[in-house]
């Protein structure tokens, strides 16, 4: 997940929405096993394996600040390419730069509301601003690295000769070679994902400006915080009073570090980490942040979404013979999508009330609300 | 009232207690009130529970309110294991890494 915020606000982009949704929809490559705009060769695709963001920002997509908002740096130390299959890398060569399908979107936001003025202000949002939501991750490079990897680790379980209750929680001790490669192909695939929304945010900085006619300084796109919800990390936690090393899984789930801990940049060190988290496209999301007892009560980890109430299928038939982009117009929100069914599978009623999820991390104290964005535009795969 | 093994601790986390299936090492814990049990899946606990059993877990196996019914691992699941007694496992963080 990927927060953008702006210079601008609400009124001031409303009359060029029409125009940002074509222009983004146009210049971000979106829909099942959409190809993007860049040409990699195999040392390119390498590189940007062991170097994430970074590789992205060296190639001149963004600069160096966008560096120190993203979780981790926007790369993992220890990616291992040559523990990638050949398949993976053949995935992952054509859909870099690109936004894919399902509950993967960009959104232009507003500022609808906020809940804690200083921390807000601290992430320099205000109310009524432009805001823009990144979501995507490592596509079908990541997609392959999982397939590949429960295979690796079916044969493990049964070698290691670990029980499992089912067949899908395939596995291995964290200090077997089955364990240690799975890790270096999975840091790849986050580092995959990192450069991912740094070249989406790149373009989408400059489809702004050609659309709006702004310069850099006047539109004030900056990162507010760049945040994983599908990883594995090692982490040190205290445990019954005593400080140990973890691999916390976090499947759906956002880290949610609280203020003061040494991850944070600098800038976020008093606050604590903001957490970005989506709601489905017609209703809102929101951003958190961390909070001390998220780090005593759930590794420093909060909730990462709405969670669907219908499956894709179900959604499918619910919305046989309705024009979902065309409600969605009507509420207000610009869409566009390249195909129809993505947008059946992803209608609002498919999905829990996003409010409803938030409320209890908040009330329960492991996020604490800070702003709830609404959607003005939609581009979705 | 909660669902049949479950225990309400308070307005905001549902208890999976330690028996609810065999194995479990800890117990789980899910981030849920009662509007949103409404949409609990059995299957989405189940998993809960099973993570639970696994070598090496600390403390609990959890879930936010966002939890539904994934590949082994529920989705909104949050599992910690011990550097040397644990396990890792690709179902632990899903197909769309990121």
């Amino acid at each position: 997940m990927r927060l953008l915020r702006s210079n601008l606000s609400r009124e001031e982009v409303l009359p060029r929405m029409r125009d940002l949704v074509e222009v983004l929809y146009a210049e971000i490559p979106s829909g099942v096993g959409s190809k993007g705009k860049l040409r990699l060769t195999r040392q390119d695709e390498e590189r940007l394996l062991r170097k994430g963001a970074r590789w992205a920002v060296e190639e001149g997509y963004g600069d160096a600040e966008d560096l120190e908002r993203t979780e981790s740096g926007g790369a993992i130390e220890g990616a291992d390419p040559s523990l990638i299959s050949d398949r993976a890398f053949e995935r992952g060569r054509a859909q870099q730069g690109t936004l894919g399908s399902g509950n993967h979107f960009l959104e232009i936001q507003y500022v609808a509301e906020i809940y804690d003025e200083a921390a807000a202000a601290a992430m320099g949002l205000f109310p009524g601003q432009m805001t823009v939501m990144i979501h995507t991750g490592s596509r079908g490079f990541g997609h392959q690295v999982c397939t590949d990897y429960i295979e690796v680790m079916e044969r493990a379980a049964r070698r290691y000769g670990i029980s499992l209750p089912d067949k899908e929680l395939a596995c291995a001790p964290i200090n077997s070679p089955e364990a240690q490669d799975y890790l270096a192909a999975m840091k790849a695939a986050a580092n995959y994902a990192w450069a991912n929304r740094q070249c989406i945010m790149h373009w989408t900085r400059e489809a702004l400006m050609k659309v709006l006619r702004t310069s850099p300084k006047e539109l004030g796109l900056t990162l507010v915080y760049d945040v994983a919800h599908n990883i594995a990390k090692i982490e040190e936690h205290a445990v019954n009073g005593r400080k140990q090393r973890l691999v916390v899984h976090r499947k759906g789930a956002t880290r949610a570090f609280p203020p003061g801990h040494p991850e944070l940049p600098g800038f976020y060190r008093d606050l604590g980490q903001p957490v970005l988290i989506p709601g489905d496209m017609g209703r809102a999301s929101f951003v958190l942040v961390g909070t001390e007892q998220a780090m005593e009560e759930t590794f420093g980890s909060t909730c990462h979404g709405a969670g669907r109430v219908m499956s894709r299928h179900q959604a499918i038939k619910k919305a046989k013979g309705r024009a979902i982009w065309r409600e969605m117009e009507d509420a207000g929100i610009l869409v566009r999508s390249a195909g129809k069914r993505t947008l059946a599978e992803e209608m609002s009623e498919a999905y829990k009330d996003i409010s409803n999820v938030v409320d209890v991390v908040h009330r329960a104290g492991i996020s604490k609300k800070v702003a709830k964005l609404r959607p003005m535009g939609v581009v979705k795969g | 009232m909660s669902r049949a093994g479950l225990v309400r601790l308070d307005p905001n986390r549902l208890k999976v207690p330690v028996g609810y299936t065999e194995g479990m090492r800890v117990q789980g814990i899910i981030y849920l009130d009662e509007e949103l049990e409404a949409f609990l899946e059995e299957g989405s606990v189940r998993q809960v529970a099973n993570v639970a059993t696994l070598p090496g877990i600390v403390k609990a196996s959890l879930a936010m309110p966002d939890i539904h019914t994934g590949y082994g691992f529920a989705i909104g699941g949050v599992a910690a294991f011990d550097v040397n007694e644990g396990i890792i496992s690709p179902g632990g963080v899903g197909y769309d890494i990121n």
